[in-house]
């Protein structure tokens, strides 16, 4: 039996290093993109951002201060037991974003979309987001905690409704121009990981898309060999746009395209992005069926 | 290397602003306000906003900080990171043009309205490196005043910062109304054919349309 403090710590370390301290595979992708690159703005966009990283990671302020939206994924084991049952995982995700926020680990971004009405510590309807995937083995729980910035959300979330007839040369126009607009003047703050979901419903194909982006390590292609296919045409394709590092001129407008797939309706061809910025920032909290947790930046 | 960035004092002149060119990096000092969407959308609906001296804190920098007020009521900056000016087109010229700034700082660019606005009254449009709000906030040498905390929230709310050698940034907008991202967006679009076909995109490819 997990306890439910045991859950709520975990969360609020989870988010607490997510928004502190970059991912290993992106600063990985980063530096590689950083020996690409040869225009002295696009070569300090990434110094400048790198030695940021760095400095959170010492202690000294956050990877980005637009914490933005507070997500939490989590992967339960088939054995996994909660105190209270899984109802709670809401409760405590409330909790740990509202204790984040309160200690400036998190800024408090989120408002009434109407009204605009700052609670003042990211939690209201609908947020933290809190996703659970009854997917693995044991008795343990998986939690992903993703604080994603406005910049990626706001300017990279694109969706289409094609049509059969429209194929495979709709989809990648689609992405394609997606990225070249999401990039224009650094407002997804590229190199972008994207997301694109093909398939499924109108929600469903964007939640792959978003998925895509980011809960996948950075260079690892999808094992469906169609989509996989797709990632690295497309890649490779974003890299000849001359976009590089927050817009300027450059390689590495994104760092990679990660492809999802779900089977549709025969008259449909629904295509969704969307981006992830460079900092890509999540970490995860593993916690044992004893109540163990460990931190850790890297994934499965 | 940041020896060699040229400092400008704020608030900054229109002579000074008129001799920058674009893509140039520089760096700041002196006093500054903040705000986003709300200071904007206030200012100019509703004539309400921040009762400072606009002749002499001038520079608007574009920012949601991460604030921490210490035991002993002194506001810190925790990290400062340049905001999206660009959601600001809709206000930026008529902002532009009641506070009669000369800087402006944030992240992205602004649109030909605020371009307008800029060399009108010979401004310019400053736009951040990376990501650099934790360096960005050790330059803040002391948070002066703060308007609309209550109303507003600490990330929406005007902070007056003094700032000392402050960024750097670069010129993305100059004070004769160029944009250093105009001539990138026209390159990207230029390689679109050449991409599509190596894509396998049909020349003139369009999707279905649906509509009338």
């Amino acid at each position: 039996m997990i306890r439910r403090e045991t859950i709520t710590e975990a969360m609020y370390n989870a988010i607490r290093l997510g928004a502190t301290k970059m991912p290993p595979d992106i600063r990985k992708a980063l530096q590689k993109a950083l020996s690409e690159e040869t225009d002295p703005m696009a070569v300090k966009h990434l110094e400048v951002s790198l030695r940021n990283a760095d400095l959170s990671e010492k202690g000294n302020g956050l990877v980005c201060a637009d914490t933005g939206f507070p997500m939490y994924f989590i992967h339960a084991g088939a054995a996994a037991q909660v105190e209270g049952g899984f109802g709670v995982l809401k409760s405590c995700a409330e909790e740990a974003t509202a204790r984040a926020t309160e200690e400036c680990f998190l800024r408090p971004t989120m408002v009434h979309p109407v009204t605009r009405k700052n609670p003042g510590n990211n939690v209201g309807p609908g947020m933290p987001k809190v996703e659970i995937f009854f997917d693995r083995e044991g008795d343990g729980l998986e939690i992903l905690a993703a604080p994603k910035g406005g910049g990626s959300e706001i300017f990279g979330t694109f969706y289409r409704m094609m049509f059969p007839a429209d194929g495979e040369a709709g989809i990648k126009k689609f992405v394609i121009e997606c990225i070249k607009d999401a990039c224009y003047a650094g407002k997804v703050c590229p190199p972008a990981i994207i997301g694109v979901g093909i398939g499924g419903t109108a929600d469903l194909c964007m939640s792959m898309a978003k998925k895509a982006a980011l809960l996948r390590p950075v260079g690892v292609h999808h094992s469906d060999p169609e989509a996989a296919r797709l990632e690295k045409e497309l890649y490779e394709a974003c890299r000849k746009l001359g976009i590089g590092p927050m817009g300027s001129r450059g390689i590495n407008a994104v760092l990679a395209v990660n492809v999802d797939v779900a089977v549709t309706h025969t008259a449909a061809l629904p295509v969704a992005v969307n981006a992830q910025c460079m900092v890509g920032r999540r970490w995860i909290a593993r916690i044992d069926g004893k109540g163990n947790i460990d931190y850790t930046g890297e994934m499965r | 290397m940041e020896e060699s960035i040229r400092n400008i004092s704020l608030p900054m002149t229109k002579e000074v602003a008129c001799g920058l060119k674009l893509g140039e990096m520089v760096t700041v000092s002196g006093l500054l306000f903040t705000g986003r969407s709300r200071f904007h959308i206030r200012a100019i609906e509703n004539d309400l906003y921040p009762p400072i001296d606009y002749e002499k804190i001038n520079c608007f920098f574009h920012v949601g900080p991460v604030m921490r007020q210490e035991a002993d009521g002194e506001w810190k900056v925790v990290s400062c990171e340049p905001t999206s000016s660009i959601r600001f087109e809709r206000y930026g010229a008529d902002v532009v043009r009641k506070f009669h700034l000369h800087t402006l700082i944030g992240k992205t660019t602004m649109g030909p309205a605020t371009a307008q606005a800029l060399k009108e009254v010979g401004g310019v449009y400053l736009s951040k490196i990376g990501l650099s709000g934790n360096a960005l906030k050790g330059q803040v040498k002391k948070v002066h005043e703060v308007h609309f905390l209550e109303e507003l929230g600490k990330t929406e709310c005007t902070w007056i910062y003094e700032v000392d050698h402050f960024g750097p940034f670069f010129v993305a907008m100059d004070a004769y109304g160029n944009n250093y991202f105009e001539d990138l967006a026209k390159e990207a679009q230029s390689r679109m054919p050449e991409i599509e076909k190596s894509l396998g995109i049909p020349p003139g490819y369009d999707y279905t349309e649906v509509n009338a």
